[in-house]
């Protein structure tokens, strides 16, 4: 599903600089914190999760006041760190060279690329990527100087899906894979673990 | 613009309605894993039951492979004997099944199949392979399997998967996760050496009118002068972790845990004890011809040997067997002889032919190494070379040996998982 969104994602990008000939390239990039109210630890305790967010957007102008492309950016969760690549949406609200209200929207995935895929004699494991949606809301202030360049500040919704496999191997002499649908070939155990963040996210920019 | 407004609307209404609710993270586990879970059963029962001979089944998990005149049979573990046609390597012919519960060996003599039906020996009359028939149960000869024997019941193990659920998880590289990893890890290892390698298999085989049933820890012997007429002689006890027997020239060859048994079987109905070779370990299978046995040693998850290699072990005295060269393989797993030629099943990396005509010299004389053909056991048979591995029960003309032929492969449901 991701991979796909993803493919679809590059797709429309490499496509936007033929139908955006005079729509001026537009970045957008933001600094941030992810806060979100995890589950209880072993115990009963939960502390709020706050961490580090980046994005960086960059689209082409489809109208006078929108703007589609794509975002990628780093998200931190816990331990885990998150690449999201997602196709997003910006609106404008407002007289222009005023402040004025940005609106977005971004829907792709995101991916434990970092995280290591461990493999011993006895087991592996991964981490999966998933989906992500995240609205947002903001401000632009644009500079007193530059045309192009603004400040923006915004507040998002981000959830993002997140997978962990851990497989056992089989430790038959003659490891016959055990017909189970429930169970893969080749391992004796599977543990598969699927996070869903729901986080409010704070961030500060620019936009070029 | 008025569109704009209302995505901005719904936008904030959606950003702020989730910020106000506090929604808390979801995790979900679930952790799926195989069990063996206990079954008792009550061997009247068992008996009670008629066996009829089904059409023919798919291969699933073939367990032992017997070649008997033109048919191939092949154990389905626990549930019965699938009977094939062979009598074309190129196409075998899968004819039908018998389903006896229990079962996980056979042999034939004279047109009588011996099958075990757990604590019961069957003979059935196989000289017409269409019109099958029990004729004889010994009864109470494998009773290593039941709780206690006055009561009539047996535990028997089925392999069962579990799966359950909780709403708390383990966060990536978290503390509990890698502790709790490796303590997971040793625990399967165990659990699956007390049921997966000994469990409580007979092995079959037949010399000199007598059948020799091997489990867990005691040889059982039965007098078959008559074929229909199985006669259980008596039990010889072995220690424990016994798992192979393999017999040559009125000699027994039996693989444990703890070594390769050498008995004199000159008295058949009373073999006994020459010497213990102590190297070898469970997980080794060995082949033997005149003056050595050829062993196979490997590292793998089950078998903690530390090396990959081929041993070549002089019997010319069998009171004092003897090491006499090791060769480095891959990861070799079963091997068979037929005349000076060895065929190595090395797992994943392929299938090797030597000429072992010199012992001294068996790297100089590698006839080939099919890579593409993963294998984990091998058997000579007198029309073709049977191997088995991920791509199911496959035969080779060796009339040239070395260069194989592929003729056939039997599709299995599933097969082994090389890794």
């Amino acid at each position: 599903m991701t991979t796909r969104l993803l493919i679809l994602g590059f797709w429309i990008f490499a496509y936007l600089p033929a139908f955006g000939q005079n729509r001026p390239y537009f970045n957008q990039t933001e600094l941030g914190v992810l806060i979100g109210n995890p589950i209880e630890n072993w115990s009963g305790k939960n502390k709020n999760r706050v961490d580090f967010s980046l994005i960086s957007f960059h689209g082409a102008e489809i109208s006078k006041n929108q703007v589609l492309g794509l975002s990628v950016g780093l998200d931190q969760y816990e331990p885990l760190t998150v690449f999201p690549v997602a196709l997003g949406w910006r609106g404008f609200l407002g007289k222009e060279n005023r402040p004025q209200l940005i609106g977005g929207f971004d829907l792709g995935g995101g991916f434990a690329l970092l995280e290591k895929k461990e493999k011993t004699e006895w087991y592996e494991s991964w981490h999966q990527g998933g989906l992500l949606l995240s609205p947002s809301i903001g401000v632009k202030l644009p500079s007193t100087r530059g045309k192009k360049t603004a400040l923006t500040m915004s507040i998002a919704y981000k959830r993002q899906e997140l997978g962990y496999f851990m497989g056992n191997f089989d430790f038959n002499p003659t490891p016959r894979p055990f017909t189970n649908s429930k169970l893969p070939p080749g391992y004796s155990s599977i543990t598969e673990t699927t996070y869903l963040f729901h986080s409010l996210v704070a961030r500060m920019g620019f936009i070029f | 613009m008025k569109n704009l407004n209302s995505v901005f609307a719904s936008i904030l209404i959606l950003i702020s309605a989730i910020s106000f609710s506090s929604c808390q993270d979801e995790v979900t586990t679930t952790y799926t894993y195989r069990a063996m879970m206990p079954v008792y059963l009550q061997m009247s029962d068992v008996r009670a039951r008629t066996i009829t001979i089904e059409p023919a089944h798919e291969l699933e998990n073939p367990g032992k492979i017997y070649l008997y005149g033109n048919y191939l049979l092949i154990n389905e573990p626990q549930e019965g004997i699938h009977i094939l046609d062979n009598t074309n390597p190129a196409s075998p012919v899968n004819l039908n099944f018998i389903p006896i519960k229990g079962n996980v060996d056979l042999a034939v003599n004279n047109n009588m199949l011996y099958a075990d039906n757990y604590v019961d020996l069957l003979v059935f009359d196989i000289s017409n392979i269409r019109s099958i028939k029990l004729v004889e149960r010994v009864k109470d000869v494998f009773n290593h399997l039941y709780t206690t024997s006055d009561t009539g019941v047996i535990l028997t193990f089925k392999d069962t998967v579990l799966t359950s659920e909780s709403d708390h998880g383990f966060m990536g590289r978290g503390f509990f996760l890698s502790d709790s990893r490796a303590s997971f890890a040793s625990n399967f290892s165990g659990a699956a050496q007390s049921y997966g390698q000994g469990g409580s298999m007979a092995r079959f085989t037949l010399m000199s009118g007598h059948l020799y049933a091997v489990d867990d820890y005691s040889l059982r012997v039965f007098d078959v002068k008559n074929p229909a007429k199985p006669m259980h002689i008596r039990n010889i006890n072995l220690g424990w972790g016994i798992e192979t027997i393999f017999p040559f020239q009125e000699n027994l060859f039996i693989g444990s845990n703890s070594g390769m048994h050498i008995y004199d079987a000159k008295t058949p109905s009373n073999p006994q004890k020459m010497s213990v070779f102590e190297h070898v370990r469970a997980c080794d299978p060995v082949v033997v011809n005149e003056k050595f046995a050829f062993v196979t040693l490997r590292n793998g998850r089950n078998c903690f040997n530390g090396v990959n290699e081929l041993q070549v072990v002089d019997i010319a005295n069998l009171r004092q067997p003897k090491l006499v060269k090791a060769y480095p393989m891959l990861n070799p797993h079963g091997l068979a002889l037929a005349g000076d030629f060895l065929y190595v099943a090395e797992g994943k990396h392929g299938l090797k032919s030597f000429n072992v005509a010199n012992v001294m010299g068996i790297d100089q004389n590698q006839l080939e190494f099919l890579q593409s053909m993963k294998s984990v056991d091998i058997i000579p048979g007198p029309k073709s070379l049977i191997v088995i591995g991920p791509d199911g029960v496959c035969q080779f003309d060796y009339n040239t040996p070395s260069k194989l032929k592929k003729l056939s492969c039997i599709n299995v449901k599933n097969p082994v998982n090389v890794q």
